[in-house]
Order: structure tokens, then sequence, then C-alpha cells
């Protein structure tokens, strides 16, 4: 395939050409409620070329049929030549990279019967399930995969990656009358069959929460101090900090470049952040990004200050930048954006911990849990999966519909505690951009206290 | 393309039957950034979808492949099925094929060459463009072909136009990040009045947010604007599914017929809207298209099915199956369209003189003497959504005093419940239009929570 890629891209007459090549193989299986939904392996497959022609904007060509190639390659050139730019389009230079770069699959997943892979989320699924009668309804999805991709560019780069990944999720729905509430469970790794073994405990913790929240108040409105857990504080830095550290915002946008300058103070000294793309299995993980870039660990914010910022080859070139691995496409239908990989908020002082932090709280919210979130650059929302209220420096009552209201200036800045307890999250779902849902990413963060943030409820 | 694969699957699944989707899609994208045209782009894909209820069991495979092998997609289908519950499916017969008449196809958006899609680029990028606001426009013709077919001899096929013209603005005075977007979607190219509504839309948006006021908070009226009212339809579209009816965890199971909501709401999903993207004559399960009434006259209606959980529940699909090329169909909404239903004068009254939809607040605000609209929530579909709960950050959203509109607000979070507030409508607005595939006016909502920092 590399080689056929190779004549492919030399065969082109524009200046520049890149051609991904994606093979995936995937199977899923999801119940809901006592029911099997579907149980399915499928084969998905199709190719992307990207071409940049002198003066002339991308031209770009994705297809499913990849006896084509050679004419998508002219009609990709085609469209670059109708795009005519003042200001030409630069690409950072990045060395050539020639390699296979084949991800531990953990237990191929190709290599499991399907029925062994309904059998272990029936477990799970029933585990949830069994907890109580007032558990109405599940839904339980295994989702496997392993994903050959192939990347040629002009410049010399060739490379073959194997990608493996594997999700397992559910969510037990309670009901009593009226009242509907529910709890949520979600493993995914760059890994395989054996990541995802033994975890009925955990989705029997999700059950009994979606039972115990049908009886909580929801949480009044207001500004409080808050403690993020270790799911939801990554979450958090997602939202609150790394859509803004993507350098697409920035690099053609004068006032946002003035925002974002570096050596601009965010936080608190306490405040450590990056985005680090080759920590080993997790889901944000790749050897290269989708420009052949190879991912690094990128420090964005050191001690409050903002110091770095997440690249693709453009973005880098505009900015004098370098690239930082950072360009992605969540399959060959797209093309790739600047993206977050695994982000992180660094851990505290060793030995500083949760009872550290809640110590000195009189009134305020233990946020715990991640359903989502989303951002609007300066302001952003979190959604935890419950709370808990803290009064006079012990965790109390149960609460719900625990949603926060960010700012970028304020919010970040009032992190005042970190503990010392980092963990990474290892969850399912993904992150949405320009149309592109879901790229896998995770996040990382130790518990964190915010001094003051706006809880959304009644007043 | 599917008529070898139902004649081979006719052969193998004893007793059962089997159905299948096949789509073509082509589509060509421009993109502006910043103001300047910065890419070109297709997409050519085509892929089938198989499923088989074979000794009862019902499984399914899809694939992308050029030519595919219909031995092997079936193989893997009838693998799927031996994992599979046993479910009783009616595929369609071709004596319930009298597909309605539906405007899904316009010339002049199949054939709107790279250069006219440009030209709309450009005239959009021109006439927003403003000093310190960066201006990305996307323009997206596609084309769709599509098939449907069932070993009972139903079939379907009709061809698709789809064009979407998005225009955002972004604004960032020092540390203020001010985000207005607004789009034209529709099958038929877009004329210029609809470019110059677009541009009136963000434009009036934009000008109204430049003052900054204080938040108030408390319970107070809030207008919801067309866009803003997702997060309060959100709640609805999943409880009138027929699927969380069956899993007993709908709020609206068991209250068909019951008074839950104004009496002058009325809520249809739509198919057979001439001219919207997933207007369809055929469903993705053989089932002819027809409208449903989810809320009629604020009664709780029909629910929607697909052909399966229509077995389960022991009724007729309402052609709501929907399929892509992997997986197995499920429920969708085609289009959701809004009425006010006004008692003595019937269904469907239409104010005599319909305000343009960019005026803000759609004629609701003049007697709001301390209020909000909203016109965009951050993480709507993130909460415990099916309670009906919900509680967001405003994206963009104004402050309403004395019955003008002062300025726009910034950290700010409403929260209500979409049962409640729906009870009792303040007000239904004049400025009903599209969104996607949602048609509805602004709604004048009481009592929304509204909490500041």
């Amino acid at each position: 395939m590399k080689d056929r890629l190779t004549a492919a891209v030399k065969q082109s007459r524009a200046d520049y050409t890149e051609i991904r090549v994606e093979r995936t193989w995937s199977s899923a299986v999801a119940f809901r409620g006592r029911r099997l939904e579907t149980a399915t392996v499928s084969e998905d497959q199709g190719g992307f070329v990207r071409v940049l022609d002198k003066g002339c904007g991308w031209g770009i060509a994705s297809f499913t049929s990849l006896d084509d190639l050679p004419a998508m390659v002219a009609r990709a050139r085609e469209l670059s030549r109708a795009v005519r730019l003042d200001e030409p389009i630069r690409l950072a230079d990045t060395a050539p990279q020639t390699a296979d770069a084949l991800l531990d699959l953990d237990g191929d997943v190709r290599g499991i019967a399907l029925s062994d892979k309904k059998q272990l989320l029936d477990a799970y699924n029933t585990a949830m399930l069994a907890v109580s009668d007032l558990i109405v309804d599940t839904q339980a999805s295994y989702r496997d995969e392993v994903s050959e991709v192939w990347y040629v560019n002009s410049e010399g780069t060739a490379l073959y990656q194997l990608r493996p990944e594997v999700v397992v999720s559910g969510t037990a729905i309670g009901r009593r009358n009226g009242s509907i509430e529910k709890g949520l469970e979600s493993i995914g790794l760059r890994k395989g069959w054996n990541s995802v073994q033994g975890f009925e405990n955990e989705f029997r913790v999700v059950a009994r929460r979606a039972v115990d929240l049908l009886e909580a108040p929801r949480v009044r409105g207001g500004p409080y101090p808050v403690i993020l857990d270790n799911e939801l504080a990554g979450v958090f830095i997602h939202e609150a900090f790394g859509h803004l550290s993507e350098a697409d915002f920035v690099y053609e946008n004068p006032q946002a470049r003035e925002m974002m300058t570096l050596g601009r103070r965010f936080g608190k000294p306490v405040l450590n952040v990056g985005d680090n793309g080759a920590a080993p299995g997790l889901r944000g993980t790749l050897p290269y990004d989708d420009e052949g870039t190879p991912t690094q660990d990128t420090v964005l914010i050191q001690g409050g200050i903002l110091v770095g910022r997440l690249h693709s080859r453009e973005t880098a070139a505009t900015l004098g930048e370098r690239p930082t691995g950072n360009a992605r496409a969540i399959s060959f239908r797209h093309p790739p954006i600047v993206r977050m990989t695994n982000t992180y908020i660094a851990s505290g002082k060793p030995g500083v911990g949760f009872d550290d932090l809640i110590r000195d709280i009189k009134l305020g919210v233990y946020a715990c849990g991640a359903f989502g979130g989303q951002t609007m650059l300066e302001n952003f929302s979190f959604t935890a999966g419950w709370g808990y209220m803290i009064r006079n420096g012990k965790v109390a009552e149960l609460v719900k519909d625990v949603v926060l209201a960010g700012n970028l200036f304020q919010t970040l800045d009032r992190i005042d505690h970190i503990a010392g307890d980092f963990t990474w999250n290892q969850m399912g779902g993904g992150c949405g951009k320009g149309g592109q849902f879901p790229l896998p990413v995770t996040e990382g963060a130790p518990h964190v206290r915010i001094e003051e943030a706006l809880i959304g409820g009644d007043v | 393309m599917i008529e070898r694969l139902l004649e081979r699957a006719r052969g193998t699944v004893d007793g059962g039957g089997a159905d299948a989707l096949w789509r073509r899609e082509e589509r060509t994208a421009v993109a502006f950034e910043s103001g300047r045209l910065k890419a070109a782009g297709i997409t050519e894909e085509a892929g089938l979808n198989l499923r088989v209820v074979a000794g009862g069991r019902m499984g399914v495979a899809g694939t992308t492949a050029a030519q595919p092998d219909p031995d092997a997609l079936l193989a893997r289908a009838r693998a799927s099925a031996e994992l599979g519950e046993v479910v009783e499916l009616a595929f369609p017969n071709p004596g319930s094929q009298l597909l309605p008449p539906v405007p899904t196809y316009f010339d002049r958006t199949a054939n709107a060459s790279l250069s006219e899609l440009v030209r709309i680029g450009k005239q959009l990028v021109e006439r927003l463009a403003r000093p310190d606001c960066q201006v990305n426009v996307a323009v997206e013709r596609e084309v769709a072909d599509t098939e449907v077919g069932n070993t009972a001899g139903a079939r379907g096929a009709y061809r698709a136009t789809g064009i979407a013209v998005a225009a955002d603005v972004t604004r960032i005075a020092g540390d203020d990040v001010l985000m207005v977007y607004d789009q034209y979607v529709g099958a038929d190219m877009p004329g210029d009045a609809d470019l110059e509504t677009l541009v009136r839309s963000v434009e009036t948006r934009l000008t109204a947010a430049l003052r900054i006021v204080e938040p108030p908070d408390g319970a107070l009226p809030v207008v919801f604007t067309p866009a803003g009212l997702a997060a309060v339809v959100l709640p609805l579209e999943q409880a009138l599914s027929g699927k969380t009816v069956l899993q007993g965890s709908s709020p609206l199971a068991g209250k068909v017929g019951e008074l839950l909501f104004d009496e002058r709401l009325s809520i249809s999903d739509d198919p057979l809207t001439p001219g919207r993207p997933r207007s369809r004559p055929v469903d993705d399960e053989c089932v002819p298209s027809r409208a449903t009434g989810l809320v009629e006259g604020g009664r709780v209606g029909r629910f929607i099915y697909d052909l399966e959980t229509a077995a389960r529940a022991k009724t007729q699909s309402t052609g709501n199956g929907r399929r892509g090329v992997f997986g197995k169909p499920h429920i969708g909404y085609t289009n959701i369209v809004f009425r006010m239903t006004d008692g003595e004068r019937g269904v469907g009254v239409q104010h005599a003189a319909p305000l343009p939809s960019h005026i803000l607040g759609g004629g609701l605000i003049a007697d709001i003497d301390d209020g909000l609209i909203v016109d965009d929530l951050i993480g709507v579909g993130q909460g415990n959504v099916i309670s009906g709960a919900f509680s967001h950050p405003v994206g963009l959203a104004y402050r309403v005093q004395r019955g003008e509109i002062t300025g726009r607000v910034k950290d700010a979070a409403v929260a209500g419940n979409a049962y409640d507030v729906l009870k009792r409508i303040g007000g239904f607005g004049t400025d009903g239009r599209w969104l996607g595939s949602r048609w509805s006016p602004s709604l004048l909502l009481d009592g929304v929570s509204i909490a500041r920092r």
C-alpha cells in the first residue's frame, strides 16, 4: 500500500501532496435494558488526498473507492488551483518520517469471538440491572477497532500505523414515579481486549448512584467554592483551556493572538497544564499525527503562565513556532485540524490530599464525574455526573444537576489548591470540533479546588 | 445495487427476510477562514447496509467497499443474527407502497458549480466584514442517492440535494470573546433574500451584543429564540421516541391524550415538508413517509417508531426508521415543526404580518419588565436530559428591561424543567423560522431560574 501511495504522490503535479488511507476493522455490541440491540462486525475503508499548489489554497478529496486514487489526486489539484491566495499557505518544516508504528494490541480484538464480547457486555449490563428494581433502563455498549493507517506525503514521509481502540460504556437509568436519574460509566483506551476485563463493580456503582440521585435535591444555583474530582477536573481543563490553546483559533486573528500572548498569566503558580500525545496506551495517544508529525508532551501553562500551544504544520508556520503533532482527523472523511490528545493538569505537591482542599470550606460543592462539557472559548460549561454539598469542611449530602458555568479568565485564575493525586481518565466518548466528532481524547488531573465558581440551578 | 443482494438474501434466510439500504453521497465544500477562501474539497462515498432476520433473529452488516461482495456481507449479517434477539419484523410489502410526492431534489443545487459556491461565500464575507471581527463562512452542497428495498418486494428510491451556508463572526475585544453565527440550510439554493436574512440575523445579534450589562437573577420571564429553544425541545424529543417509551424511561409513557402542555402548543414530525434536507418520500426501512402529531393542542399525541420498536410495541412504524452504513436502523426525527394552535380557529393559524426573523425576541419582549432573551446555551444535551431538567451557562443572551433590550449578559446560567415551563407559554413569537431540521418561533417562558456570579 505504501508503495502505491508513494507512486501516486510522485505522479502529482502539485507542490505539496499528501495521501492518507485507512482500513478499520471494528466490532460493536449494544444492550438496551435486557435486550441485545446489535452485535456486529464492520469494515470501513477510504482515502483522503490534500494538495497545495503554489499561491493556492487547500484542495481536498475524500472517497471510499480506492480505485480512483490517481483521479482523486488530480481532482484535488484542480480544487487547489481554484483557490487563489495573495498570502500563500506555508507549512512548518518537519523532518521526513519513515516508520511502521505498531501500537501494542493488548489482546487483538480481531481474534476474539463476537459472542465473547457479547458475554462481557452482558455481564456489565446485568451488573447495572441487578442493583435495584428502580433501574428501569440501561444502555450498554462495547466497541473495538483496529485501524490501519497509511500516510505518505511529497516531502518523503511514509508511515504505516496500527491503532487499536476499545471502549465499554454503560448508562443506568433509575426511575421512581416522575423522577428520572442516570449514572454513567465509561472505559476507553488505545488498547485491546485485555484492558476492559473485570469492571463489574464500576458498573454496579453507577447504577447505585442513579438510584441514590432519585432522592437527592437539585443543587441551588449560585457562586460556591468548588472541588472538582479527578474526572471532572480533566473535563474542565479540556473545555476551559484546551480549546483556546489550539492555535487555529489564534493564528489568523490578531486580537486572539494578543489575548493568548505567550507569557501571559492565566492562573496561580500552582497551575501546570499540558497535552501529551505520546503518553502510552491512552485514547488520545498516537505515535504520529495525521500530518506525519511525531506527537510529544507539550507544556501549555507553567506555574500559571502561558508557555505553549497546540499546532498543525500550518498554524506553526504562521506563528513562527514548532509543530507539536496535534493535527488530527477523525477519519479519512475529514482533513486534519488542530486538536488535543491527552490533556492534563499536572499533579500538585506529593502528600497534598483531598482533605487539605476541603478543610477550610464552610459551604461549597464537591462536583464529581462528568457527563460532558462544551466551550464557547471565553465561556464554557462542564456538567458533573453528581455532587455533594460541602459543609464545615466535610462532604455532606448528595445533590443532582450540578452544572458549572466557567469563564476562562476568572475560573482558571481561581484555582488555588491542587492535590497530589493525579490520575488519567479512561473515558470513552470523545471531542467534537469543526463537524468532526467523536475524536478520541483523554484528560487527566488531580483533585482541584476553585475558590469560586458559578453553579446553575434554582435560586 | 441492492437488487442482487436481496435476491441472494431471499435464497438463504429461511422463513425470515431481509432489507437493505444503499446510499451514495457526493459533496462539494468551500471554506473561508478569517475572511479569505482557504480550501475547496470534494467527498464521494457510498455504502451498503443489510439487515437479515434469520431463524427469527435479527442481524446487521455494512460495508463501504467499492465493489461489495454480497456473499461476504450476507455471511456477516447472518453471524450477527446468530447472537441477535428474536424479533417479529413485518417488512412492508409493495401493496403499502404508495409513496407520497415530496420535492427533495433541486437541479439548481445539484448543478451549482464550485464558482457559484465561492460566489455565495464571498458575498457573505463581504457583507459581514467589520473591523475587529473575524468572519468564517462554509458553503457545502450535497447530492445523495438512496435506494431501499426488502425481500417482501417493497422498493424505494429517491435523489436529494442539500445546501448548507454557515457564517460565524468572532469579535475579540480585550478579554471579551463574542461569537455569533447563523446558517441557511435547505434542499434548494438560497436566493439573495435568504442570504440577506442571514446577514441581518448575524448583524442584529452582533449589534445588540456590543454593550455588556449585568445579568439579573431570580425566577424571571425568558424568551427562548428558535436557536435558544434547543435545550427545552431535547427532553421532549427523547421522551416522544417509541424506544424510550418501550424502555420505561420516558416521562410521557402512558400519557397519550393527556393535557401536559400549553393548549396552544402543537408539535409534529413532518418528512413531507417540501425542500427540507430531512424530507423524504420513504424512510430507510421502506415505510412511506407521513406526518406524525407529537403534541396536539397541548396533549401528548403519538410516539415515533421504526419497524423494530413498532413490532415490540405492537403498533405501526411511523416511518421514522433511519440507518447509516454501519449498525442497525434506529428511530430518528425528520423535520420537527412547532405550531401555535388557536382553539377557536383550528390548527395552524398564522399571524397576519409575521415579523422578520432577524428581529430579536419575536415581538415578545414589550411586556417584560426584567428578563432575558436566550439565543444560545452551552452544553445542551449533556445533563440528565430525559428528566426534563436543564441547566446551562448562557452562550449568547440579552437582558430585557422595561420592554427593551439593554445589552448582552455574560457569566449567567439558566435552569428549569421543560415539562414545567411548557405548561403555560407566555407567548408565541412571530419570528418562526427553520433552524436545521426544526421550525419554531421564539417562545416566552415564565419562571426560568437565572443564577449569576
